[in-house]
């Protein structure tokens, strides 16, 4: 069986790429291929810590968790998307630098 | 199987589209704001029947074993539920005439309610993963009803923003559910209570509650992961400002709280002082910012980011009397806010313009509409006889008395910095005009959006005058936190 914690490895590898991804592309589709990688993260966290919590059991509740989360990530990136197009429709361009006239 | 409630606003959700489409073929889009309002006042009589049974410090629980999702309601999740339902039907009465010229409303009701629905969720909710799952339906409505007038850029700049800043915050709360499900097999909020009771120091649990802390802090606009919300909340429809400014991110503070008081009582010692400082910084940089502004809709947000700093010191103090104060700022924050972003709701409509400078003397011409504006803005800054003083005494002495007095001091130098720019608005609401046509010929604000603003005005005179009973629910609220594990 492969050890606990090179699976933690890979979540927080994962999980780190995407916010590197959000902290540095200026394109907004990779913006929200960011997210999705993020989230996928913790999806794979949970399905690794529904086996290893008890030896021989696989806690289905862990994998409906990832499930509904699947749903949730879709709904959040159509929602994405949608702005983006009308955004693109604005700026005539998909590069986020250029969404600077509101300053936070 | 839903509480009633809930039920009932997810029966609106989905009849809302049809109803508001054949009233549009009937030429009579107005009503369907009309049916939207209904279904809030069926939902809110469905809350008071729950009310009676929370009452005595019961729990209503569909829960049968650690092992499942469901609904954990006690009297704090009744508490923040009627704050939801309420501000969202004065909300909806007021939309019917703000939204009467835009087109595609009964899309509007739809997420408008669809957003209440998914906070009141995340109030009723038993374990962190069905919090999870309605706090989505809030975010995914209101990154919607942000970026609603599409047709301008403003509102799709802003919606792009908050849509990425507060799904990335989604999907780092979701890794920190993943650590504490992988601590203690259950995300069920007495089964964590009760495994992490004497956790002690464990750097795994340290960094989910990090994440966590950083998951909600992006929704509770904490600084320093607040700058997605003067844009979202000025470039929104006003009645929606007012919803994600009096409620919205108030859900952050109460998951905050709900969280934090079940799964991390066992280092509270530590996360309590991160948290004084993190109030700290969000008050006064909050109350700083506000005071450059010269738009009126992005003073208000950042007075918001403000008062979510106050709310945050009573989670730092940790006591039952400092989270009767965050409650019960929680209830005040949604009358005071509420009533002040629907006035400058009111006079945005009639003068097409935010900038302060421009609407100046506009009280000579709408003084119902200032007077109502000035008492919520009296009430923001903690003057005494109103609601705002009330909560912020009772935060002041939870401070002192849990002896960290100079964050009661922050408390007090902060109302002394937010008055400046509250009074600020109202005097240039009464300051003469210099002669201009476009203000000869404002009119008062319509009587259908005086209706809402009015109430909330005469609630929050009444709650500073009479607040026993309000502060009594507030107590019983914040024991139920305490009660959680046992």
């Amino acid at each position: 069986m492969i050890p606990l914690s090179y699976y933690l490895v890979f979540t927080f590898t994962l999980f780190i790429i995407g916010f590197y991804c959000l902290a540095t592309k200026r394109n907004m589709i990779r913006l929200i291929l960011g997210i999705e990688l993020m989230v996928n993260a913790a999806n794979f966290s949970f399905i690794v810590f529904s086996s290893y919590w008890r030896e021989g059991f696989v806690d289905p509740l862990a994998h409906s968790f990832v499930i509904v989360s699947t749903a949730l990530v879709g709904s959040v990136t159509a929602v994405a998307l949608t702005i983006v197009v009308y955004a693109y429709r604005h700026y005539g361009t998909l590069d986020v630098r250029e969404l600077k006239r509101l300053r936070g | 199987m839903f509480p009633l409630p809930l039920e009932t606003l997810f029966l609106f959700v989905v009849t809302t589209p049809f109803v508001g489409w054949l009233l549009t073929k009937k030429n009579r889009q107005n009503l369907c704001g009309a049916y939207t309002t209904f279904g809030l006042i069926i939902s809110g009589i469905a809350l008071y029947n729950l009310f009676s049974q929370v009452l005595d410090g019961n729990v209503v629980s569909d829960q049968q074993t650690s092992f499942a999702a469901g609904f954990r309601i006690d009297m704090l999740s009744v508490f923040m539920a009627t704050i939801f339902i309420g501000l969202g039907l004065l909300v909806a009465v007021y939309s019917i005439k703000y939204m009467e010229n835009d087109t595609g409303t009964m899309l509007y009701y739809t997420l408008l309610i669809a957003m209440i629905s998914g906070m009141v969720g995340v109030a009723f909710a038993g374990d962190l993963f069905t919090l999870y799952v309605f706090w989505e339906l809030m975010s995914i409505s209101s990154y919607v009803l942000v970026a609603f007038r599409k047709a301008e850029w403003e509102p799709i700049e802003a919606g792009m923003k908050y849509l990425i800043m507060s799904a990335a915050g989604s999907a780092t709360l979701f890794l920190g559910m993943s650590l504490l499900y992988g601590i203690t097999g259950t995300l069920n909020f007495q089964s964590l209570a009760s495994a992490l009771a004497t956790a002690g120091q464990n750097p795994w649990l340290s960094m989910s509650f990090l994440l966590i802390l950083v998951g909600f802090g992006v929704k509770a606009s904490i600084v320093p992961l607040h700058t997605w919300l003067p844009d979202a909340h000025s470039a929104a429809p006003t009645p929606i400002s007012a919803m994600l400014s009096g409620v919205v991110i108030e859900t952050g503070v109460y998951a905050l709280a709900r969280t934090f008081f079940s799964a991390f009582v066992s280092f509270q010692v530590q996360w309590s002082l991160v948290l004084a400082v993190l109030s700290i910084v969000t008050m006064t940089l909050g109350n700083i910012t506000a005071l450059l502004q010269k738009d009126i809709k992005r003073l208000l947000a950042y007075s918001s980011i403000a008062q979510v700093g106050y709310m945050l010191v009573g989670l730092a103090v940790g006591t039952q009397l400092g989270l009767t104060g965050t409650t019960l700022h929680i209830l005040n924050h949604a009358l005071m806010k509420g009533t002040a972003f629907l006035c400058a709701g009111a006079i945005i409509y009639r003068t097409g313009t935010r900038q302060l400078e421009d609407i100046t003397g506009v009280g000579r011409k709408m003084p119902l509409t200032a007077i109502f504006f000035a008492i919520s803005l009296f009430a923001l800054t903690g003057m005494p006889p109103l609601n705002g003083f009330v909560s912020e005494l009772t935060l002041f002495t939870s401070a002192v008395q849990a002896s960290m007095a100079w964050l009661g001091l922050a408390i007090i130098l902060n109302s002394i910095l937010s008055a400046a720019y509250y009074l600020q608005i109202i005097r240039v609401l009464v300051k003469p005009a210099a002669s201009s046509e476009k203000l000869e010929k404002l009119k008062e604000t319509s009587f259908v959006m005086l209706i809402p603003i009015c109430i909330m005005a005469i609630l929050i005179i009444l709650l500073g005058v009479y607040p026993d009973p309000v502060l009594d629910l507030a107590r019983k609220a914040a024991q139920s936190l305490f009660t959680i594990g046992g």
